[in-house]
């Protein structure tokens, strides 16, 4: 499946870009998950998920985010994943602790310019 | 009304046929008849035919009413024979057919009238006097007067006199004849009885009356008024069989006196004469036998009381007996519940240290000689005499069923293979020679020599039959009740509602207790709360069927009582030697009114935020004690928030506690934190009273009427796509309540990580519900998600981060896990103030 309603996605310079929109919870999870997967080339440097449109999002979210991550590590691949600050997904993925093993940004652009040169990302985000 | 003296069948309007039976009375009645008629003649006045008193007529009446009116010839020639020498024979043959109809007429008025010939109403009396005597005595009257005329004795202006004398006379026989016949012939078909101790009096009043007549009739008549009340004395005591002699004894004396113009008749002229001499008898006969009846009619009306009266006390006599006897019944069961725990208790230790010491069999086997010895209690075990016969492995193993053989010969050969010294312990069956089977419990040690092979072998053997026995039983009990328990509650508007059943743990306790909550028409729902007395798969099954009645007469739409009546005929057919106590109980969460119907139950908690308290029912028995029992409603307004609980003794009823402490204890536990939500009751009781194993059966049902606006309610299929529908649902609600966006955020996303936990480990594919129910009180709001699954997978990682959201959503969550589901429980303090 390469095509999901609530996926968008767009790629560029090696960096694609998911604009996640509407609710994500059990019942759609694993959808999303492969048509991210499917989604992502293997010659992607990696995959910014974007959930500023996200209305709602549950522990089925958080476990799809962390289940990408663990299979985009497998093949070398950033996932960087966008949550405006006071959104209802930062606070959900904050509260189930995500921001502690993945690296969540504010805007895309800011998202992409980390996949695109890591280095420039600080190790860890200061405590 | 039908006279208990029958009159034979004769008619009105059918002329009767005479038999030839009938000769012989015809013959007799018209012998008397004439002996009559010649006895009457003697009292005449004028003439030898105007006689004041006729007493033929009255002994015709009564001989027709007795014996029907085909015995007219009698009479009828009788009178012919009377009158034909006085007269000619056309006048004769016209009188004596006037003396014939007129008492036809008579007895056939009275029987139309339901004249009793006991004469012992007042209406009876009337009728005698009114038909038989004044209006019938008119035939014969006007048909002699007309005779007498004809024959010209007499002057057609003297037709009226001798009319109205004819008439009287003819009317005092009947009054004063024919009591006295009747009385005579219906002697002992009156109660009471007259026996010989009232005869003294009886012979005392008969020489008081025939002094004082003859007294009074020879000094002048001023004397006269002392035979009324000397009359009316014996009416009084003896009734008709006093006053019926009594007026004939009078009339008799009063007539013969007249006639021969003595006493105080004898200066008085003859039309004087006649209408005192009339006059006097229908005055004492009236006021004899109006006196009489009168006192019959009301010594009828006191016995019938006195008989609605005893009858009345020995209703409730039985009544209070059949109480007494549920009472001793119910209080007796209860010992007997007792002692057979306390026996149970007693023989499961003994049996433990039988097993221990007697049933344990020793075995040696030397594998080199191959010789076999038993000890003499294995040989028991078996069911053999000691050393019965040589022992050998082959014939030890005879004993023992194919497919247990083969697990013993290969626990064996992996035992040698591996030369280890301890054999594993194996359970086997064997055959006793009476072809019971009993199980067996096998531990060996293995005896290797230096070299290391195996040389003897050593074990005992235990039977376990009975612990096997026990723990299939409970085992199965328990099973047979959780299937024969509803598996969810139903939702109903209005209500939370909330159950438990705690099998016993030990023993065979599990099987009688049962709850039920049917859902029936307008909104209303049925509670049920009972415990079939008695423990195991018996009980168990009652149980479910008493369940399965109560809930079909309740769908039917009887009234509470009639289901309890109902449910009391059913354990009667089901069981005829078991009982139970239950209680139903209707409620209508509409207006609040709550109808129970208590069977011997112990009493529902009533919980308001006031605290808590007993609804004392009306005392009524178990059902299948007292037979027909109308049970009875009782009801009570529930106020929206108030809750009721009903529950099992095994509750209250504890062995190392008195019943009156555990009733206090349960109080004091359920009054507790009023305001708690029924799911915190059940768990709550449980935990408070319950500390340890429940050694009875518990079965608890909770109760509250919602406070309308402020409940959610929700059902969902467990299927991941109807999270969204809920989720909507929810937020709607929470914001119609007044919940602030984050707060609202929060608790739905902790909801449906409840609910996404229930679909993903409670169910298989497709399968079942999930409740969701909420509501808010003053600060907090609490979110109640329910599954009826069994979680396949405990709580790991994925399960984990659902319920680390839940909690930090919702600090004070609980989980409970049971056979018969999952319930989470979330609370969450609302912020009350504005945020993002």
């Amino acid at each position: 499946m390469t095509e999901h309603p609530n996926v968008t996605i767009a790629a560029d310079d090696g960096v694609v870009v998911a604009s996640l929109s509407g609710e994500i919870d059990l019942s759609n999870a694993a959808e999303i998950t492969d048509a991210l997967l499917v989604g992502v080339p293997n010659e992607a440097l990696g995959l910014v998920i974007d959930l500023s449109e996200v209305s709602y999002i549950d522990s089925a979210g958080v476990r799809m985010l962390a289940e990408l991550d663990h299979r985009l590590g497998w093949r070398a691949q950033a996932l960087r994943v966008v949550a405006p600050e006071e959104s209802r997904s930062r606070r959900v993925l904050e509260i189930a602790g995500l921001e502690r093993v993945l690296s969540l940004d504010t805007t895309v652009e800011a998202a992409r310019t980390s996949v695109q040169d890591p280095s420039e990302e600080p190790e860890l985000p200061d405590g | 009304m039908t006279s208990p003296v029958g009159i034979r069948g004769d008619r009105p309007g059918v002329v009767p046929r005479i038999s030839r039976d009938d000769l012989v009375p015809i013959l007799v009645l018209g012998v008397l008849y004439y002996a009559a008629a010649r006895l009457g003649l003697r009292l005449a006045i004028v003439e030898d035919n105007i006689t004041p008193l006729w007493p033929p007529t009255g002994l015709a009446l009564v001989a027709f009413l007795r014996y029907g009116w085909r015995l007219w010839p009698g009479v009828a020639i009788a009178a012919f024979l009377v009158n034909l020498p006085i007269t000619n024979v056309p006048a004769a043959v016209l009188t004596a057919a006037g003396n014939t109809l007129a008492p036809i007429l008579a007895a056939w008025l009275l029987e139309r009238a339901g004249f009793r010939q006991q004469i012992d109403r007042v209406r009876d009396v009337v009728a005698l006097v009114g038909l038989g005597a004044l209006l019938s005595m008119t035939i014969s009257a006007t048909i002699g007067s007309i005779a007498l005329v004809l024959s010209s004795r007499i002057a057609l202006d003297e037709f009226w006199g001798a009319w109205t004398v004819w008439w009287a006379g003819d009317a005092m026989g009947i009054l004063v004849v024919a009591p006295f016949l009747l009385c005579v012939l219906t002697w002992n078909q009156v109660e009471p009885k007259l026996g010989l101790r009232r005869l003294p009096e009886a012979l005392v009043m008969l020489a008081l009356l025939i002094g004082a007549s003859v007294f009074a009739m020879w000094n002048t008549g001023q004397l006269l008024f002392l035979l009324p009340p000397l009359v009316g004395w014996i009416a009084w005591r003896f009734q008709l069989r006093g006053a019926a002699p009594a007026v004939l004894l009078v009339s008799t004396v009063a007539a013969w006196a007249a006639s021969r113009m003595v006493g105080w008749f004898a200066d008085l002229s003859l039309t004087e004469k006649m209408l005192t001499l009339q006059l006097f008898n229908a005055t004492i006969a009236f006021t004899a036998f109006f006196l009489s009846a009168l006192v019959s009619e009301r010594t009828r009306a006191r016995e019938r009381l006195q008989r609605a009266a005893d009858d009345l006390e020995g209703r409730v006599r039985q009544r209070t007996s059949q109480l007494v006897e549920a009472n001793e019944h119910l209080g007796h069961e209860i010992t007997e519940r007792r002692d057979a725990e306390t026996k149970l208790r007693r023989s499961e230790h003994e049996l433990a240290e039988a097993q221990d010491l007697a049933r344990l069999g020793r075995w040696e086997w030397d594998l080199g000689s191959g010789t076999v010895t038993w000890s003499d209690d294995l040989f028991r075990i078996h069911g053999y005499a000691p050393g019965a016969f040589p022992m050998t492995f082959e014939k030890a193993v005879e004993l023992v069923p194919e497919e247990d053989r083969q697990r013993i010969e290969r626990n064996l050969a992996a035992a040698l293979a591996m030369r280890r010294r301890e054999v594993p312990d194996i359970e086997y069956r064997i055959v006793r020679p009476d072809g019971e089977l009993r199980a067996l419990l096998g531990r060996a040690r293995m005896f290797f020599d230096d070299a290391g092979s195996p040389v003897r072998m050593l074990g005992v053997v235990q039977d376990v039959t009975e612990r096997v026995d026990y723990d299939r039983q409970h085992r199965i009990a328990e099973t047979l009740q959780r299937a024969l328990l509803p598996q969810d509650l139903p939702m109903v508007d209005g209500l939370a509602l909330a159950a438990r059943y705690l099998p016993a743990e030990v023993g065979f306790k599990a099987g009688g207790d049962w709850y039920d909550v049917i859902p029936l028409v307008g909104g209303r729902v049925g509670l049920v709360i009972g415990d079939v007395a008695g423990h195991g798969l018996e009980a168990a099954s009652v149980m479910g069927q008493l369940r399965m009645a109560v809930r079909a007469y309740a769908l039917e739409g009887h009234r509470p009582a009639d289901v309890v009546a109902h449910a009391d005929s059913v354990i009667r057919v089901v069981a005829p030697d078991e009982i139970a106590t239950m209680t139903y109980v209707e409620v209508d969460p509409a207006s609040g009114a709550v109808r129970f119907v208590g069977a011997g139950h112990p009493p529902p908690i009533a919980i308001d935020a006031e605290g808590a308290r007993y609804l004392e029912l009306p005392k009524q028995p178990p059902i299948g004690v007292a037979a027909g029992w109308a049970y009875e409603e009782f009801v009570v307004d529930v106020e929206r928030g108030a809750k009721v609980v009903l529950y099992t003794d095994g509750l209250i009823d504890r062995r190392d506690i008195a019943l009156e402490e555990g009733l206090e204890r349960l109080l004091a536990a359920a009054g507790r934190d009023p305001g708690r939500p029924v799911e915190a009751v059940c768990r709550e009781l449980i935990t408070a009273l319950v500390p340890g194993e429940a050694a009875d059966d518990i079965a608890i049902l909770a109760m509250e009427r919602l406070r309308v606006r402020e409940a959610f309610r929700f059902r969902m299929p467990a299927e991941p796509a109807e999270l969204a529908r809920m989720r909507r649902a929810l937020g709607g609600w929470l914001r119609g309540v007044g919940v602030e966006p984050e707060d609202t955020n929060d608790l739905v996303l902790a909801c449906a990580e409840a609910c996404s936990n229930a679909i993903r480990h409670a169910y298989g594919p497709g399968a079942g519900t999930v409740d969701i129910e909420a509501h808010r009180d003053d600060g907090a709001v609490e979110v109640v998600v329910r599954d009826f699954g069994r979680w396949r997978q405990r709580r790991g990682q994925d399960g984990g981060r659902g319920l680390a959201l839940i909690e930090a959503l919702a600090p004070s969550m609980r989980i409970e896990r049971s056979e018969r589901g999952t319930v989470v429980t979330m609370r969450r303090t609302l912020r009350g103030a504005v945020s993002v």
